[in-house]
């Protein structure tokens, strides 16, 4: 195998692997926005108070993904 | 370095022998009607990307050696012009301090801050108060997007010439005076500055770095030589207030409100230019699926501004260069993203079928040269580093084919007619 063969094969084999992980990416981020969709709809204050029945909430320091406290 | 760009280049032409000669006996060699198609529109689009390349290159060249030793004595202060610089923020609690500092330090003296916190859920209204001064005030409204709050601090305002500056963004201390001396001209309605990415801390930021500097220094380099730059960037531009006003300062009916006022301004008869010093340090997304979600919004924001000036498509209605600027766009953000992913896909298929067919080779090494070559061109030109330039190489391999496939996404829902919110980016506070 010559090196523009071997150079060639390469090149395909990372081209398909592009494609693939391209679209995968893409529908992964589509995902991730309707999760925090779904997530936004569920944080209204008001909402949660009137449903819980509750004058306060007590809120909880947690750590997402990058390891920033929210 | 110049000798480098210059095998550069002759290594191009040589691959645009080998490739157009394997095309051609594909060609030859696969008696297929489609195949035929493929290969007649893969060399158009090729040649169309090569001249594209070298003609901004060149442009870039002159535009560069324009700039001679006099013009950079120009640059004394237009005190005369009082310069209203706008923040837009929203959620920056992270940011907004440094950047509205930045401001501060800039050398033009007659100028004015106004920070604009949209509806802010964070401290950024708080935080930016505590700089309130004679210099900087600080407004607030209810959210109502990007483009609202730029026009609530323009209507806030009193400069002869409106700055608009992201809140992430931190200037160098004399943008300010270098942008003002192009409004010299009164055919001048807007100048954009450069952009550079602060935050190069893995590939991803660094291959947008390398896109930043070559999309500075060769594309807006390129377009200032006619004066036609497309698209003001929203970390640094500046506006002569009687253009905006004339063209109804910011509309809100697009997601790349810069891009909109931009070609508003174009088709007002403005020209738009730009300054390569006057510098913006901007945070670039630093995962794969933040950058995919701004790419999305640059594309859908893009194609709805092309939209709402679609009619200068056909008609060039007086202004020619609104037309040929409308058409370049069109390339760049539809044609040339679907054209490379459609290339690529026939490529393999043509592989695939024909045993391991070099063709692939040749041609993904046609446009590494052509981006090697304009990375190298880019880090000559700026202060950057040069281990960038190696970078052209992984952004052909497998960055770029990424970023093409959510821009084709993009352009397909943005055509579909699918909702679609700002997407506001997480900041890390690295500015």
């Amino acid at each position: 195998m010559n090196l523009i063969t071997f150079m060639t094969f390469a090149i395909l084999v990372i081209t398909i692997l592009t494609l693939v992980f391209g679209i995968l990416a893409y529908f992964l981020y589509k995902v991730r926005e309707s999760k925090k969709k779904v997530h936004v709809a569920e944080e209204g204050y008001e909402e949660i108070l009137e449903k819980k029945g509750v004058p306060y909430l007590f809120l909880k320091q947690v750590r997402i993904d990058d390891g920033t406290p929210r | 370095m110049p000798f480098a760009i210059i095998l550069l280049l002759l290594s191009l032409t040589y691959l645009a022998f080998i490739n157009l000669t394997e095309l051609y006996t594909i060609f030859q060699l696969i008696d297929n009607v489609f195949v035929s198609i493929a290969v007649i529109l893969i060399v158009i689009f090729t040649s169309l990307v090569i001249l594209r390349y070298l003609i901004l290159m060149f442009f870039s060249i002159f535009r560069v050696g324009l700039k001679t030793e006099a013009e950079s004595r120009k640059k004394a202060f237009h005190s005369h012009l009082k310069v209203s610089i706008i923040v837009p923020a929203y959620n920056e609690e992270v940011v907004i301090g440094r950047s509205i500092v930045s401001l501060l330090h800039q050398t033009y003296p007659n100028l004015e801050v106004i920070v604009v916190d949209d509806g802010s859920k964070d401290h950024t209204y708080r935080l930016a108060k505590r700089y309130e001064s004679q210099r900087v005030r600080v407004l607030t409204k209810p959210n109502g997007g990007k483009s609202r709050a730029i026009n609530f601090g323009i209507e806030h305002s009193s400069g002869d010439l409106i700055m608009v500056v992201d809140a992430d963004s931190r200037l160098n201390d004399d943008a300010v005076a270098l942008m003002v001396q192009y409004f010299d001209d009164p055919g001048i309605g807007a100048v954009a500055g450069s952009v550079y990415v602060v935050n190069q801390h893995n590939s991803i930021t660094r291959l947008q770095a390398l896109e930043y500097i070559e999309g500075l220094n060769m594309v807006r380099n390129g377009q200032s030589f006619l004066k036609l730059v497309n698209i003001i960037p929203g970390p640094i531009g500046m506006f002569r207030i009687e253009a905006l006003r004339k063209v109804g300062l910011y509309d809100h009916d697009t997601f790349a409100e810069d891009c909109d006022v931009t070609l508003k301004l174009l088709a007002a008869g403005y020209a738009v230019d730009f300054e390569s010093d006057a510098v913006a340090y901007t945070e670039a997304p630093e995962h794969l699926l933040d950058l995919i979600k701004q790419r999305y919004r640059w594309t859908r924001g893009i194609l709805q501004a092309i939209r709402k000036h679609r009619g200068y498509l056909v008609r060039t209605q007086g202004r020619p260069s609104m037309t040929f600027v409308l058409w370049y766009m069109l390339f760049e953000s539809v044609f040339w993203p679907f054209m490379d992913i459609f290339a690529t896909v026939f490529l393999l298929y043509i592989t695939l079928v024909t045993g391991v067919n070099s063709l692939l080779f040749f041609w993904w090494s046609l446009f590494t040269i052509l981006d090697l070559a304009g990375a190298l061109y880019c880090v000559l030109i700026t202060k950057e580093k040069l281990s960038l330039v190696f970078y052209a190489i992984l952004y052909r391999l497998y960055f770029i084919g990424i970023i093409n496939l959510a821009k084709i996404f993009a352009t397909i829902e943005e055509w579909m007619g699918v909702g679609m919110t700002w997407g506001k980016l997480d900041r890390k506070g690295r500015i």
